[in-house]
């Protein structure tokens, strides 16, 4: 069947510059969502009529594309799909600019037409529009934001007054601080001073700080990391106070991310390295992006560690919380099919509308194999997303297809795993144990995935549900997330 | 050869546009600039060869020749046979593509003629910015925009 699909939009940015990015037939990792790794064959350049580039994509799966033409002079391309995993047949595509005079605009068309099999017409269609085309759109915007915010110039002397004023003297603040292990009524807020940053960091007045399950295994102290007396906390979201002396494309008022192995996030201002500092696209709230850490774990799961490719399954346990609920929605953007562990039907519900397919009610200690072979006809799961520890992980292995994958992320109680390695090899399973740190150590991998989880965010492929408590309350929260009561993620909010 | 191109961003969906702009006897329903349009010896607006016959609001007359009407890609092109301007061989083009996100429409206005190398400056801006520019903002009045 022939199919046509055309998507187009405006780029608020002059022709030229948009251009300049596009007219690189190897620029996609730089800044589509769905492209993990780009390289030309015969190390060609972008711009050679001819050539072929190799994709990675963000699932794992890979493609190749040949140029087929390209004028400078009418801002357009077009290019031909050589192997694809998909059945897009006889596929050629046209990237075409016009600028829009009225307004210094930019017009973006990107068209193709293929061949794909009858059944799979309206899917593919869908697919090539919205998680290329479309995705892209929102992703070049997003490259140029950040762009932009690199190449600002540094703020004239005499503006802006606040920055000016504050620069490397101590300030004052408030932060969490843990004095002993224990429960979460040692989450305790106190009045601190923040020094200035050192050379290679950034200090951030912090409007939203998320709780992760990590920081209750700090303050428990059954998972080494959280010093005492110290801050607990990996991840947060703000704006730039002042910068040091080394640093460069960061500037004060510039709103960023960051997530980092060392705690101490807990705090309305704080020091942190700059290089692990992600600058906010504008249309992504403060809130939403301090979804950072767990909304890059999911991609990191999906992307490297289980490279999962459309139409494989996956089981996430506690589909319903924070990094359940994102992973369960990027997977299900992927088109795996989604089963998750919840405990209660509310969560369930929960979950279905943050693409669970299949939520499974769990009493406690019940093993899952049943239901996960009556959902998967026998064949079991090719992933499956472990954040129980040594509990139930027989249980998982019994569940996984053939070459299945465990990713055990978490244990609640820090008790050894001990793993029967001849048990793995009766039927090819892999057991591996990812900490997202030292996947995101790469800063430039980090950096893409945290565009692609922007991007998601901003076309609203993901949309997070976030809980929000006071800094002061941190005590509540992490009761609450122990207690099993919350849907979502939950992030603390400073006092302003 | 002198090239005059303007184009924005109407928010409203290309279709739509369409039905206001393919009719070659429409101008003076939109443009604020024209008094009065007729088509003459009585032939329809969609043939292609008529000739409209426009007066302007400061009483100039011109003449346009339809060149080519395409419904399918949104697009018209026209010449003027006789004006006040001092120049020839003007030839126009007006075309429409969707943006799809957002369902709006992109509006391309374009021209290339011959004239004088002292005159281009001055009808370069009457053409471009009198003629397309003045155009497009009372479209994006019609449409509902700011
Ligand atoms: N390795 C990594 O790089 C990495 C990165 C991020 C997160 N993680 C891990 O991923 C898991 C999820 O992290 P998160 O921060 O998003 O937390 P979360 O999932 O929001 O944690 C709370 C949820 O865990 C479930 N849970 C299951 N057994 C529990 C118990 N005994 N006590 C309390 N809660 C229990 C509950 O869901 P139900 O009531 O529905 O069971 C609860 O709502 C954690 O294990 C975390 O360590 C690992």
């Amino acid at each position: 069947m022939k199919i046509t699909v055309n998507r187009s939009a405006v780029i608020d940015a002059p022709i030229d510059r948009v251009w300049a990015v596009l007219r690189d037939f190897n620029s996609h990792e730089q800044w589509h969502p769905a492209v993990d790794r780009s390289e030309m064959e015969n190390d060609a350049g972008g711009d050679v009529v001819g050539s072929v580039r190799r994709f990675c994509l963000a699932g794992g799966s890979e493609l190749r594309e040949q140029l087929l033409s390209h004028s400078d002079r009418e801002h357009t391309l077009t290019y031909c799909i050589l192997d694809s995993p998909l059945p897009l047949l006889d596929y050629v595509a046209t990237v075409r600019l016009k600028p829009v005079t009225d307004g210094n605009r930019t017009f973006w068309e990107w068209r193709s037409r293929f061949r794909a099999p009858g059944d799979r017409a309206g899917e593919l269609e869908g697919l090539v529009g919205r998680q290329i085309y479309e995705a892209g759109f929102t992703g070049l915007r997003t490259f140029l934001a950040d762009e932009g915010a690199l190449a600002r110039p540094e703020p004239p002397g005499a503006s802006p007054p606040v920055v000016e004023t504050v620069e490397g003297e101590l300030l004052p603040s408030r932060a969490v601080t843990v004095t002993d292990h224990g429960g979460p009524d040692l989450l305790l807020l106190s009045d601190v001073t923040v020094p200035a940053p050192d050379p290679q960091e950034v200090r951030i007045r912090q409007t939203a700080i998320a709780v992760n399950y990590l920081d209750i295994g700090h303050r428990r102290g059954i998972v080494p990391g959280l010093e005492l007396p110290g801050t607990p906390g990996v991840e947060g979201v703000g704006e730039i106070v002042d910068v040091g002396a080394q640093v460069n494309g960061l500037f004060p008022g510039d709103r960023v991310a960051y997530m980092a192995r060392a705690p101490g996030a807990y705090a309305g201002i704080r020091c942190v390295d700059a290089g692990a500092c992600i600058p906010l696209p504008a249309g992504v709230s403060d809130k939403d992006a301090s979804t950072l850490l767990k909304g890059v774990t999911a991609a990191l799961l999906l992307g490297r560690v289980f490279r999962a490719a459309p139409g494989e399954t996956i089981l996430i346990q506690a589909v319903a919380g924070g990094l359940g609920h994102l992973l369960s929605q990027w997977a299900k953007s992927m088109d795996l099919i989604v089963i998750g562990t919840v405990s209660s039907t509310e969560k369930a519900r929960f979950s279905r509308d943050h693409g669970c397919d299949h939520p499974i009610v769990i009493e406690d200690a019940r093993p899952l194999q049943a239901d996960v072979m009556r959902i998967t006809n026998g064949r079991g799961v090719d992933h499956w997303v472990h954040s129980s520890g040594a509990r139930g992980l027989d249980d998982a292995l019994a569940c996984l297809s053939r070459c299945g994958h465990c990713a055990v992320i978490g244990g609640r109680d820090g008790q050894p795993i001990s793993l029967d390695v001849n048990l793995l090899k009766q039927r090819s399973l892999t057991v591996s144990a990812p900490v997202c740190f030292d996947y995101t150590d790469d800063r430039p991998y980090l950096h893409r995935l945290a565009h692609q989880l922007f991007a998601k965010i901003q076309n609203r492929t993901i949309i997070p549900a976030i809980e929000t408590f006071p800094l002061g309350k941190a005590s509540d929260a992490h009761r609450k997330i122990e207690s099993r009561q919350t849907t979502g993620t939950v992030v603390l909010i400073p006092d302003k | 050869m002198v090239k005059v191109y303007r184009s924005t961003v109407l928010d409203a969906p290309a279709d739509r546009v369409w039905r206001d702009l393919r009719d070659f006897n429409g101008l003076a329903n939109w443009h604020p600039s024209i008094a009065l349009s007729r088509i003459e010896k009585g032939h329809p607006a969609d043939k292609v060869g008529c000739v409209r016959n426009l007066q302007l609001k400061d009483g100039a007359r011109i003449r346009e020749q339809l060149l080519s009407l395409s419904d399918y890609d949104f697009s018209c092109m026209y010449a003027i046979l006789d004006s006040p301007m001092d120049m020839s061989d003007y030839v126009a083009t007006l075309r429409l593509l969707p943006v799809t996100e957002g369902n709006r429409c992109f509006i391309e206005w374009s021209a290339e003629f011959e004239c004088r190398p002292e005159q281009v400056t001055e009808l370069t801006d009457t053409v471009g910015e009198g003629m397309f520019q003045t155009g497009f903002d009372a479209l994006k009045k019609r449409y509902g925009q700011r």
